[in-house]
């Protein structure tokens, strides 16, 4: 009994150490084209600084203490028709045109609340998508947004400026 | 008769294992993503899990295979096998839904009662040719 526990020991030992070594010199990269050794403790988990959503309750917070960029994603004559007050137009269907303008108000770590109308429109996650693509990591989703602040009677404004 | 079996069983639990094993060993992130899912380790040991453990599969099966150290190698698969019917069954019972891992990802199969039950009958095989096998 006592051989195979120290046989089992050394099984153990030696295929584990086998894999700590082979891990900490393979170089070959997998079909998504990150390296496959990982490192030996697991790396803390990345910070959940995007909880994609933000609540109704969150945003108002975020818009009245004026900390947040609001940004909607519709098209501009529906931002003319009225939008959240302050809200900067950035039509998901003419992203790039919009976009140097509006970026010229946003640095990379601004907390950018983006919002459209409906729990099925995209555009609003289409923008977040562009913008994350472009470095700004503090993008969050207001779903169905301009009913929901419509309906807190939260303020807006009409017109083709903010 | 008892010996022909005894061989067709290493042959299937060891080679098993060594598939098992090997396609961990091909992707270990992947691997870890799947122990992590369990939510059973603390989450700084689940990459040093997922770099070792694979070997032990592959080589506790490969040397089943062989026929060195059997017992030794049986009892080490034997125990391995609690160790994932302990977690399977965990994650079973807490109504994880979440891919078994057992084959890496490649099978996409999720954990319940079929993977639980294949575990018990190879754990079955393996004390079997831990009780009747030597080193």
């Amino acid at each position: 009994m006592r051989r195979t526990l120290q046989r089992s020991l050394v099984i153990v030992v030696a295929s584990a150490t086998l894999g700590v070594v082979v891990n900490a010199v393979r170089s070959d990269v997998g079909k998504d084209g990150k390296l496959r050794c990982i490192p030996f403790v697991t790396p803390p988990k990345a910070e959940i600084r995007n909880q994609e959503f933000v609540p109704l309750a969150m945003a108002q917070g975020l818009w009245s203490s004026g900390s947040a960029f609001f940004l909607d994603a519709r098209a501009p004559a529906d931002y003319a028709a009225g939008h959240i007050a302050n809200a900067l137009s950035l039509p998901a269907e003419a992203f790039d045109q919009h976009f140097p303008q509006v970026a010229s108000y946003l640095t990379t770590d601004s907390v950018i609340v983006c919002y459209c109308d409906g729990t099925e429109c995209d555009l609003s996650h289409r923008i977040a998508e562009l913008l994350r693509q472009r470095g700004y990591t503090n993008v969050r989703i207001l779903k169905n947004g301009w009913t929901e602040w419509n309906r807190a009677a939260y303020p807006t404004t009409k017109g083709a400026k903010p | 008769m008892t010996k022909w079996i005894n061989l067709l069983l290493r042959l299937i639990i060891g080679g098993i294992f060594v598939a098992a094993g090997a396609v961990k060993i091909v992707n270990p992130a992947a691997f870890a993503d799947s122990i992590a899912n369990y939510r059973m380790l603390p989450h700084e040991w689940i990459n040093a899990f997922a770099i070792t453990l694979p070997w032990v599969e592959v080589a506790a099966g490969l040397l089943l295979i062989i026929g060195i150290w059997m017992r030794t190698n049986a009892l080490l698969i034997a125990l391995m096998l609690v160790m994932f019917i302990i977690a399977i069954g965990q994650a079973v019972g807490r109504g994880l839904n979440i891919e078994c891992g057992c084959f890496g990802t490649v099978e996409g199969r999720k954990v319940g009662l079929v993977a639980l039950a294949e575990d018990a009958a190879m754990l079955a095989a393996a004390a079997w040719l831990a009780w009747r096998e030597k080193d």
